[in-house]
């Protein structure tokens, strides 16, 4: 993909930016500033360090880092929210950020009053929101609410019309940060599609998010910022395995929990050939090596291993009794939990949980571990059931005379069986729908003998 | 689509007061907008809705011209009940958008942070909003005025420029304290004690000739006494406009100055203390 006119200039320009808040142990008083008194009660931190980024017209860069590796304070110094403390921050144009839930909407207000709303500080005035409504509240889907006061909206319709209305704003650059992740499979679909017609048409994106799905599937080049510094700004899949290493160096960032005094849970991912790991291809094996440390818990002990999706939907947890071998004092008791990744790719978080102890339990967390599950692009929900598409043997015929017809294939469904016969065996789907574009994501590895048929048209091409 | 005067150079927190006023002058649909949402939001869900705006300012006036006529034996030279009322309409508008800016910034931080206009948009938009409940005022004022007597001629068209002072002083005061109001949490209280002295200190019960010689210095220069003569004019009389009114252009020029420079130098750095 070529990546720009030679003689643009870049629409975001970031040069040798750093940014510093300055961290007072108490807020300013008055009488505090005054007096002198918390002079000395104030401390540095840098959130952005030394960031240089040029994205050009029409590209689609994405950004990832742990918490706090500075993702949000970089979105805000491009949306021109905040300056830098040094360096130097040029954008050229319109910054459009797909303002979340809750932030821009006033939930007493309807559906097209909050339109008006929110277009209007997206920079569109009146008369061009009457001429982009019907278009907005028709990409939303909302119609039939539109005069309804937003707080009765489940999260995907406002979602739905937060997205519509950034969009509808024609920005020069659209900044997505997260809020994606609440539309329905669907509509991110539509949202993607609606991206790239952005795109094309020469406006820029800039998405963070925890989802590396949607990085992988949306970015051609990707930023990883851990602690404020840039670690890489280059090919999506480059980064998304670096920062997993990152992840995998690091270990978890929180603490877990656990009562004072009584056993602490640590635990560790590794892979296959027991190396510290943070990423796994789909059905690949990962294991939990949980160390329980301290003094051992006390009867009814049991062991359990939490899998979580990104959106916080419980993916799989299962817990069996526990009674560690004992072992010599002070060493903690290890045991690993192996598994098989069934699942989706995307991110997941696990964690260990060691309950003891009569009603109510006493119980220690281990610290949250996030790791990535890569391969299975296609595949959404929660697991992964490696499931088999193919054209029932009985049904499979010799191709007729006369059945080349491309308008039958395209239009092919369950009820035009001998038509599917034909297409399965001489011309694969690639023949009425142009291959969509792999870029390594892994795309149909497994059997699928006629993706069309199997509402696979409905996702945009891959990257 | 490429839109100019949407891009941006930022080197530091401090913006060029010119860039801040076009950048404020350009949101001016924004500040319109906010402010209706805000006046609808506020009344929506009451179910005597916008009759509110008016009626507590009303009953405010009800209240202190029985207490001061009845109680106190005061007594001016037109029914005292609309001369309590046509000083209290100006100042609930100057009370009520006071306080409100001051937190304004630190109250929008949600919208502040992610996605950028001025942020003297917020202080701008406390005092349209409070400006909307004026206007049926003014009309109640207006018929009270007929129906109990009081004769109106031409003084009434200086209700407009009464209240064009009103605003203009009130978008000075509000963009020094919403300013500082990120800064130094304890101003909207501050703002909340100065506003119940305030009250006394300006000509609203009283006409500014009753106070005596000291005092009126004092209160003649007291910024708000010029908005609210000129405002209460077809009432009160036009004797004592000045030089109050010379007063409050002058605390508007000074503190409007102020005001900007404080909001330029900050504005793009507010979002980190909030």
């Amino acid at each position: 993909m070529e990546p720009m006119a030679v003689n643009d200039q870049p629409v975001i320009r970031l040069d040798g930016v750093t940014k510093e808040y300055v961290k007072y142990e108490d807020t300013p008083t008055l009488l505090g500033h005054a007096l002198r008194w918390n002079r000395t009660k104030r401390s540095t931190l840098v959130a952005i360090s030394d960031l240089n980024l040029e994205v050009a017209r029409g590209e689609t860069v994405g950004v990832i880092g742990r918490n706090g590796s500075g993702k949000s304070t970089m979105l805000r110094m491009v949306a021109g929210v905040t300056a830098p403390t040094s360096g130097r921050t040029e954008i050229n144009g319109r910054v459009a950020p797909l303002i979340s839930v809750g932030v821009g909407f006033h939930p007493e207000l309807t559906g097209r009053e909050n339109v008006y709303v929110n277009g209007t500080i997206l920079g569109l005035s009146r008369d061009q929101i009457d001429d982009r409504f019907d278009e907005i509240v028709g990409f939303a889907e909302i119609a039939p609410f539109i005069d309804t006061p937003v707080k009765f909206y489940s999260s995907g319709m406002f979602v739905r019309l937060g997205f519509s209305v950034a969009v509808a704003a024609q920005p020069d650059v659209l900044i997505i940060d997260e809020v994606l992740a609440v539309g329905d499979i669907a509509f991110q679909g539509k949202c993607f599609d609606r991206m790239e017609e952005m795109r094309q048409g020469g406006a820029t994106v800039l998405v963070v998010s925890h989802n590396l799905n949607a990085i992988i599937r949306l970015c051609e080049r990707t930023l990883v910022l851990d602690r404020g510094m840039t670690r890489f700004v280059g090919d999506t899949h480059d980064a998304v395995e670096l920062y997993h290493r990152i992840l995998a160096e690091d270990g978890p960032t929180d603490a877990g929990e656990g009562s004072a005094g009584g056993p602490s849970l640590a635990a560790r991912l590794l892979g296959p050939d027991r190396r510290p790991v943070a990423k796994v291809e789909a059905g690949g094996e990962l294991t939990v090596r949980v160390s329980v440390s301290g003094p051992p818990p006390s009867n009814n002990a049991h062991l359990g291993v939490h899998v979580n999706s990104a959106t916080g939907v419980m993916v799989y947890s299962e817990t069996v009794p526990f009674a560690p071998l004992a072992g010599p004092a002070d060493s903690p008791a290890v045991l690993d939990i192996r598994f098989r990744t069934q699942m989706p790719s995307g991110s997941y978080k696990v964690k260990a949980v060691l309950v003891w102890g009569g009603e109510p339990h006493e119980r220690a967390v281990s610290p949250v571990i996030d790791f990535y599950v890569d391969g299975r692009p296609m595949v959404h929900g929660l697991a992964d059931f490696e499931a088999v598409f193919e054209v029932p043997a009985e049904i499979v015929s010799p191709p007729g005379p006369g059945s080349e017809d491309e308008a039958a294939v395209a239009d092919a469904t369950p009820d035009h069986r001998h038509d599917l016969g034909d297409v399965d065996q001489e011309h694969p789907r690639q023949r009425s729908q142009p291959a969509p574009q792999t870029g390594g994501a892994g795309l149909d590895q497994h059997p699928v003998t006629d993706p069309g048929q199997h509402g696979y048209q409905a996702e945009p091409p891959q990257r | 689509m490429r839109s100019p005067t949407h891009s941006f150079v930022l080197e530091g927190p401090r913006a060029p007061i010119r860039s801040l006023l076009r950048d404020l002058w350009s949101s001016r649909d924004l500040i319109i907008m906010l402010a209706r949402k805000d006046y609808f939001v506020r009344y929506r869900r009451a179910s005597l809705g916008l009759v509110w705006a008016v009626g507590l300012p009303f009953v405010q006036a009800l209240v202190l011209s029985f207490v001061f006529s009845k109680v106190f034996r005061f007594e001016t030279d037109v029914h005292y009940g609309v001369f309590v009322f046509s000083g209290i309409l100006p100042w609930s508008l100057f009370a009520g958008s006071l306080g409100a800016a001051s937190t304004s910034i630190v109250d929008n931080h949600m919208l502040a942070s992610k996605i950028y206009f001025p942020r003297a948009v917020f202080p701008m938009v406390t005092v349209l909003t409070a400006l909307f409940a004026v206007v049926p005022g003014v009309i109640v004022l207006l018929t009270m005025a007929l129906v109990l007597g009081v004769s109106l001629d031409w003084t009434v068209v200086l209700i407009v420029p009464g209240l064009l002072l009103m605003v203009l002083l009130l978008v000075a005061f509000n963009l020094v304290t919403s300013a500082l109001h990120v800064y130094f949490r304890d101003i909207r209280f501050v703002v909340a004690a100065a506003l119940t002295a305030w009250m006394y200190a300006t000509p609203v019960l009283y006409p500014l000739e009753r106070a005596p010689g000291s005092l009126r210095t004092i209160i003649e220069l007291n910024p708000v006494t010029g908005a609210v003569t000129m405002f209460r004019a077809p009432i009160g009389g036009t004797e004592n406009l000045f030089p109050a009114v010379w007063w409050t252009l002058a605390w508007i020029a000074v503190l409007g100055t102020i005001g900007v420079i404080f909001q330029a130098r900050r504005d793009r750095v507010f979002i980190d203390l909030l």
